[in-house]
């Protein structure tokens, strides 16, 4: 790297260059897919398994020095989830019990029953890489039969969609990112809106009429509608509601379920665009 | 050798670019393809500074996200600009380098940020101008502070080129 003065030519190239990547970036911002670039996917594919070894390490590490904070609290810990346990018991009976009676009904009205779908279980390799986006990149790819769009999610609720597949890697675009977006509605009154990320851990549900009665702590799941998430899915609860007397419109902001900015294992659920087809029918 | 020496230290920045925020939500902060960028602009090479800048960059919008090529072309200027300013003034001297990384990080933050508005893509933490100028700053901070100790480090992968920087600052104050 010495220094050479006499380099008339290089102008030329850094203009070449750079209009080769305005050519680039216009024909990717156009393309409603660019996402799933082949780059991309090189690039990451041969990166995923030095930053998932990497991590292993440092999660090991950072592991031994949070067992041994663990276990300081660990005996008032167990009684909580001893108690719990008891709590979620009983709750998990009365769910069985109401779950056997809308099959019951369903099966009494001639409605189709939902269409099942395994879920397998990824873990995260790299989180939110720059302060732009909100992307996390999990160790599961099209090897593993991800594809494109599938959501992804937690026992808590969602986490958010896939946005790029590769072999051995998935890119998953979370729920408070601001390009993302959920059919929802609130599921006490069925109203339906659109959620959107605020990129602040807090998404919004829009378009929900002032009209509207909406509690503080009211649980918003999926609609099905988007065809990307399956009905019935926990998105959130309602955190705060800001309303203006003129605006025609709630504004709610959603607190996740699902711990989006802290989540180390996921779920992807393998759901086939002609299965929501179904489940938007009902 | 040198080639085989950028390329690594880029795929290293890239790697680590990626792994580092799990960890410490500080790092989404801090470009690291960026500042090899610049350090590569420093030694006093244009054209290499140029090509480093569009390899980081390229590297950079494929492993963070976002529409391919705006990094890429945002590097690309800031590695040729940083590369002719240490032509023309004296940029051997430690803070005049990290001047120069506080003022890459600010230019790159505003093209990144430009380029997206132009292509009508909305970014978070931009949404008026207060918080923009906020970003800005928290990014040249962390730049800033992030390339002193990565300096020292890639001065000495890159140890010969670190060597004729000191011959150049001896070569100055003599005269």
């Amino acid at each position: 790297m010495s220094a050479n003065p006499a380099q008339p030519k290089t102008p030329w190239i850094l203009a070449t260059l750079l209009l080769a990547q305005v050519a680039l970036m216009s024909a990717n911002a156009r393309h409603p897919e660019s996402e799933q670039s082949m780059l991309r996917v090189w690039l990451v594919t041969a990166f995923a398994p030095v930053v998932r070894g990497a991590d292993a390490v440092l999660s090991s590490v950072k592991g031994a020095a949070d067992s041994y904070i663990d276990v300081r609290h660990a005996r008032q810990e167990n009684i909580d989830l001893r108690e719990k346990v008891d709590q979620l018991t009983a709750e998990k009976n009365e769910a069985l019990e109401r779950a056997a009676e809308l099959d019951l009904l369903r099966r009494e009205l001639a409605l189709p029953s939902r269409p099942p779908y395994h879920e397998i279980a990824a873990n995260l390799i790299s989180r939110d890489a720059s302060l732009w986006f909100r992307r996390l990149t999990i160790d599961r790819g099209s090897l593993d039969g991800v594809k494109r769009d599938m959501p992804v999610a937690t026992a808590g609720g969602i986490v958010g969609r896939v946005i790029t597949v590769g072999p051995n890697f998935a890119t998953v675009q979370v729920i408070t990112d601001k390009h993302a977006g959920v059919g929802a509605m609130l599921q006490n009154s069925r109203a339906m809106g659109e959620i959107r990320g605020l990129d602040d851990d807090r998404c919004e549900l829009k378009n929900i009429k002032s009209s509207e009665t909406v509690r503080v702590g009211e649980s918003v799941v999926t609609t099905g509608l988007d065809r990307i998430y399956p009905k019935g899915l926990l998105i959130g609860t309602v955190e705060r509601i800001e309303m203006d007397p003129n605006a025609p419109w709630h504004r709610i902001i959603v607190k996740p379920a699902a711990p989006v900015d802290r989540v180390e294992h996921l779920l992807v659920l393998m759901v086939d665009q002609k299965d929501l087809k179904l489940d938007e029918g009902k | 050798m040198q080639t085989f020496k950028i390329a690594l230290t880029i795929a290293v920045a890239l790697l680590l670019q990626m792994l580092l925020p799990n960890y410490l939500r500080f790092f989404q902060y801090i470009d690291l393809p960026l500042l090899v960028t610049v350090y590569c602009g420093l030694q006093r090479a244009p054209a290499i500074g140029m090509v480093t800048g569009m390899i980081a960059g390229l590297g950079g919008d494929a492993v963070v996200g976002g529409i391919l090529g705006v990094g890429g072309f945002s590097k690309t200027l800031i590695g040729y600009l940083v590369g002719v300013a240490s032509v023309r003034l004296s940029l051997e001297n430690p803070f005049a380098r990290l001047a120069a990384v506080a003022v890459a990080s600010a230019a790159n933050t505003v093209l990144f940020v430009g380029l997206h508005q132009m292509l009508e893509q909305a970014l978070p933490h931009v949404g008026t101008w207060a918080e923009f100028g906020k970003t800005i700053g928290w990014k040249v901070l962390a730049d800033t502070a992030t390339s002193i100790v990565m300096f020292v480090v890639l001065d000495r992968v890159f140890s010969e080129q670190a060597a004729a920087r000191r011959m150049a600052i001896k070569k100055r104050f003599y005269e």
